[in-house]
């Protein structure tokens, strides 16, 4: 089948604006975009440019936005487009460097800011710090987070301010804070219910429909609010 | 593995805003469902008037229904009843509708002086309202 991509172009270096360029690419329902924009990048015009690393969905670099929703482009096929004309573009809300690939530090600088890590200053065992199946189950969900950024750049909070810490934050931080080994629970529920924490979340549920780990986003973002409410960590 | 310590609660002012907002949204309900009862109980069943009706649900001010066969609830306890409801629902509404003002605002406005004038404007806005609705409320 015969497929027309539209592709946001943006080269600072050029002097010219952004825009869209149109490409035309024989295509096997079965591709995934991903394969298209190697295609267009191999044969018609090398200066188009993407992040992409493993191109199995995992490693989190090639998010963008795919016929308005933002999608992993590796993980995306054509048939379930169903439409001759894919329109490809950047995750909204960070600042594009050139054509599909945004600056991800404010993402990433709010990462940080929930301490995603373990934070345990009791004295280690010989082996091991043991947890039961349940105690692993508890936080399995959030556990499957590759910090795409599909969640965070679909949410209308932080479009208006990239202060927010955002969904993609609240989920590593929920990944710790229900996690039986750690200890940091109540620093990270103190940050989170500050002014760019958890409140400014307004459950709109963009960030759960976006993330291609069909991590129950919104509903992490619900248990961090009512551990901060109850100071229960069931 | 069970010696965790609980965090404590911390009442942040978010925190706090964010649960008076539900509360306030269901005691809204509540009142307003005593005000369409009582209404209805006073003798709204005998002569409906939906405008009537409505205000008396919202805003149980005993001017507003002067015009249906309501027994005159501007006597004594009745009216201090009505009154006191009415400044009830004017309360939590003008509170529950500020702070949704300010929550919007705060979206949108980083962590600088910019909160602090907004917090200032959107209270004394609030406290103007409330003045005005009790005047009103008092007055009427
Ligand atoms: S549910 Fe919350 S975090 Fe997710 S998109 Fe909506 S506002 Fe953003
Ligand atoms: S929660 Fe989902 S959408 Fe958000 S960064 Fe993680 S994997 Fe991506
Ligand atoms: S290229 Fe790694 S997730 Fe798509």
């Amino acid at each position: 089948m015969e497929v027309t991509l539209k592709i946001f172009r943006y080269n600072p270096e050029s002097g010219k604006k952004p825009h869209y360029e149109k490409y035309t690419v024989e295509a096997e329902p079965t591709d995934r975009v991903l394969d298209l924009l190697e295609y267009i990048k191999g044969n018609f015009d090398g200066t188009l440019s993407f992040r992409r690393s493993c191109a199995h969905g995992i490693c989190g670099s090639d998010a963008m936005r795919i016929n308005g929703q933002n999608r992993l482009a590796c993980k995306l096929l054509v048939k379930d487009l169903h439409g001759a004309q894919i329109t490809v573009e950047p995750i909204l809300g960070l600042r594009v460097i050139k054509d599909l690939i945004v600056d991800m530090e404010p993402f990433f600088e709010n990462y940080r800011s929930v301490l995603p890590y373990l934070i345990n200053d009791e004295p280690a065992p010989k082996k091991e710090r043991l947890q039961s199946p349940e105690e692993r189950e508890r936080f399995d969900d959030t556990t499957k987070c590759i910090l795409c950024a599909c969640c965070t750049t679909s949410c209308p909070s932080f479009w208006v301010n990239e202060k927010y810490v955002g969904p993609a934050a609240i989920v590593t931080a929920h990944r710790f804070i229900f996690d039986s080994r750690d200890r940091g629970a109540a620093e990270r529920l103190k940050i989170l219910s500050g002014q760019f924490g958890v409140y400014r979340c307004h459950t709109i549920f963009n960030c759960t429909t976006a993330c291609p780990r069909e991590i129950e986003v919104t509903q992490a973002i619900g248990e961090v609010k009512k551990a901060i409410g109850t100071g229960s960590l069931e | 593995m069970s010696s965790r310590p609980a965090p404590q609660i911390g009442f942040s002012f978010e925190y706090l805003m964010w649960i008076f907002t539900r509360i306030s949204g269901l005691v809204m309900y509540l009142l307003a469902f005593v005000g369409l009862v009582m209404a209805f109980w006073m003798g709204a069943h005998q002569q409906v008037d939906i405008g009537a009706l409505a205000r008396w649900t919202f805003f149980p001010n005993p001017n507003h229904v002067t015009n249906t066969n309501i027994p005159d609830v501007t006597l004594g306890w009745s009216n201090a009843w009505w009154q006191v409801m009415e400044m009830l629902i004017f309360l939590f509404a003008v509170t529950h509708g500020m702070n949704g003002v300010r929550v919007i605002y705060e979206d949108y406005i980083g962590n600088t002086w910019g909160r602090a004038l907004g917090r200032g404007i959107i209270f004394l806005l609030w406290i103007f309202l409330l003045i005005v609705g009790i005047y009103v409320i008092l007055a009427s």
